[in-house]
């Protein structure tokens, strides 16, 4: 029973509690770039996600016989090797987001919250736990991502997952959808109101 | 094992296991990679002609199937006369420039496309220029790979700076060759109304991008020159080796 808590704990932290990007303030930068639209942000998340929870079970599997001398570049060449599996993977069979997603799928490398969780979760927990893990920080960074892409496809382009959702009779009345949206700067203040309001939710409690 | 052979054996080892991974992966994956890259070709040509909508979603076997209903593939050497390569012999031939048209029905050719290649400010700009049979008139652009700044010189794969393009000419009023170049911000602020169809808006914020796609499209339309003079006259020379009936001269 003891075991199921801690898992489910080790799922729900980084949802909420410790959001990759909201609390720890990591991945910001992929943040900005793919959440233009719902479906490359969705993508994104799942590719995360994949990368974080795999390599997180892998590091963890082998964490007792990787040499410390080498442990980062051990770590940084698994993670590299299953974004490159995803990258190769989305070229084959979602070329159009593929292209949309460009060098963001590639830079999964570079993401802090990747390297965080391989250093500070996998090499000690068991394998188990380290996947678990990966798929909770995958879904809290996709959770934040799905939040910024709706709020700035709904504004920017009128648009849900590429539908158009807002009635043509508003256009015709004058309304207009918010170019600065579609630019990063409006990505990097959302994600600052998101911030706030969990501030706020939490009452700033950690 | 002394501590220092186990680091190098475990480094060697995972070495092997990822690479193996990866070789198989990429092995395996590439004919789809390869044939999603000439369908996105394909689908650039055909909307550079603008005969796909850039808004819907097409199939893969829809956008062959549309392609090869209208696009044929011919070569043109530089006296601008229409080449079919079906002899090998003639693959080897340097000087020959490829070129698409697309033909109504009737076999007649409506529009001819030329291949993009350009400098850009990071990288190679590849795309499409589509031209009508007047030798004028461009019908549309289309890039399909380039490596320019997401957002800013990046927006030259986006429709609205390709919409710029509908209309413009590449003769000036008395119908000589006049390249088209992309202007330094709103094309109507910068140059005066018997230069602008020669000009289409730039994008701000990416003034380079614009300057070196200006000088790319200028070399590349004067190597295609001798063919739009032909286009331009009506005295289209074909050179088939397999008989079509669009091959007859006008004249």
């Amino acid at each position: 029973m003891k075991i199921k808590n801690n898992a489910l704990n080790v799922l729900f932290r980084p949802i909420w509690r410790d959001n990759p990007i909201n609390i720890q303030m990591l991945g910001i930068c992929s943040a900005l770039a793919v959440t233009v639209q719902l479906k490359t942000a969705l993508v994104m998340a799942l590719s995360m996600t994949f990368v974080i929870s795999c390599s997180g079970f892998m590091i963890s599997l082998i964490r007792k016989q990787i040499p410390k001398n080498i442990r980062i570049i051990v770590e940084l060449s698994i993670i590299s090797t299953f974004v490159i599996l995803t990258d190769e993977f989305l070229r084959a069979y979602f070329y159009d987001i593929s292209k949309q997603l460009s060098v963001f799928v590639g830079l999964i490398i570079t993401n802090c919250i990747v390297m965080g969780r391989a250093e500070s979760f996998a090499l000690s927990n068991p394998p188990h736990l380290a996947f678990i893990d990966g798929v909770g920080n995958g879904i809290g960074y996709g959770s934040v991502l799905l939040s910024v892409a709706f709020i700035r496809e709904l504004l920017g382009a009128g648009k849900c997952f590429g539908m158009q959702v807002v009635p043509d009779y508003l256009y015709s009345m004058g309304y207009e959808d918010a170019g600065f949206m579609l630019l990063a700067p409006a990505a990097f203040i959302i994600i600052g109101l998101l911030v706030w309001l969990q501030k706020v939710l939490t009452k700033g409690s950690p | 094992m002394s501590d220092q052979m186990k680091t190098i054996v475990f480094a060697f080892v995972l070495c092997l296991v990822c690479s193996t991974l990866l070789t198989a992966a990429s092995t395996r994956l590439q004919p789809l990679q390869a044939k999603n890259i000439q369908t996105d070709r394909k689908k650039n040509i055909l909307m550079a002609i603008s005969l796909i909508d850039s808004n819907r979603k097409y199939k893969n076997n829809e956008i062959d199937r549309l392609y090869n209903e209208n696009i044929y593939k011919y070569f043109i050497d530089q006296t601008g006369t229409i080449i079919d390569l079906t002899t090998p012999s003639d693959t080897t031939r340097e000087d020959l420039l490829p070129v698409y048209l697309a033909m109504d029905n009737t076999k007649k050719i409506r529009s001819y496309i030329i291949p993009v290649e350009s400098r850009g400010l990071w990288g190679k700009i590849y795309g499409y220029l589509a031209l009508k049979d007047d030798g004028a008139t461009i019908i549309g652009f289309a890039v399909y790979k380039h490596s320019e700044t997401p957002g800013l010189g990046g927006e030259i794969e986006n429709r609205w700076f390709q919409k710029n393009f509908v209309g413009k000419k590449i003769v000036d009023q008395n119908n000589d060759f006049m390249s088209i170049s992309i202007a330094k911000g709103r094309a109507a602020d910068q140059v005066s109304g018997e230069k602008l169809p020669n000009y289409v808006d730039g994008i701000s914020g990416a003034t380079l991008t614009g300057q070196y796609l200006t000088r790319g499209l200028s070399e590349i339309l004067s190597e295609y020159e001798p063919a739009s003079i032909r286009f331009r006259q009506n005295i289209l020379q074909c050179r088939m080796q397999s008989e079509v009936p669009w091959c007859e001269n006008e004249n």
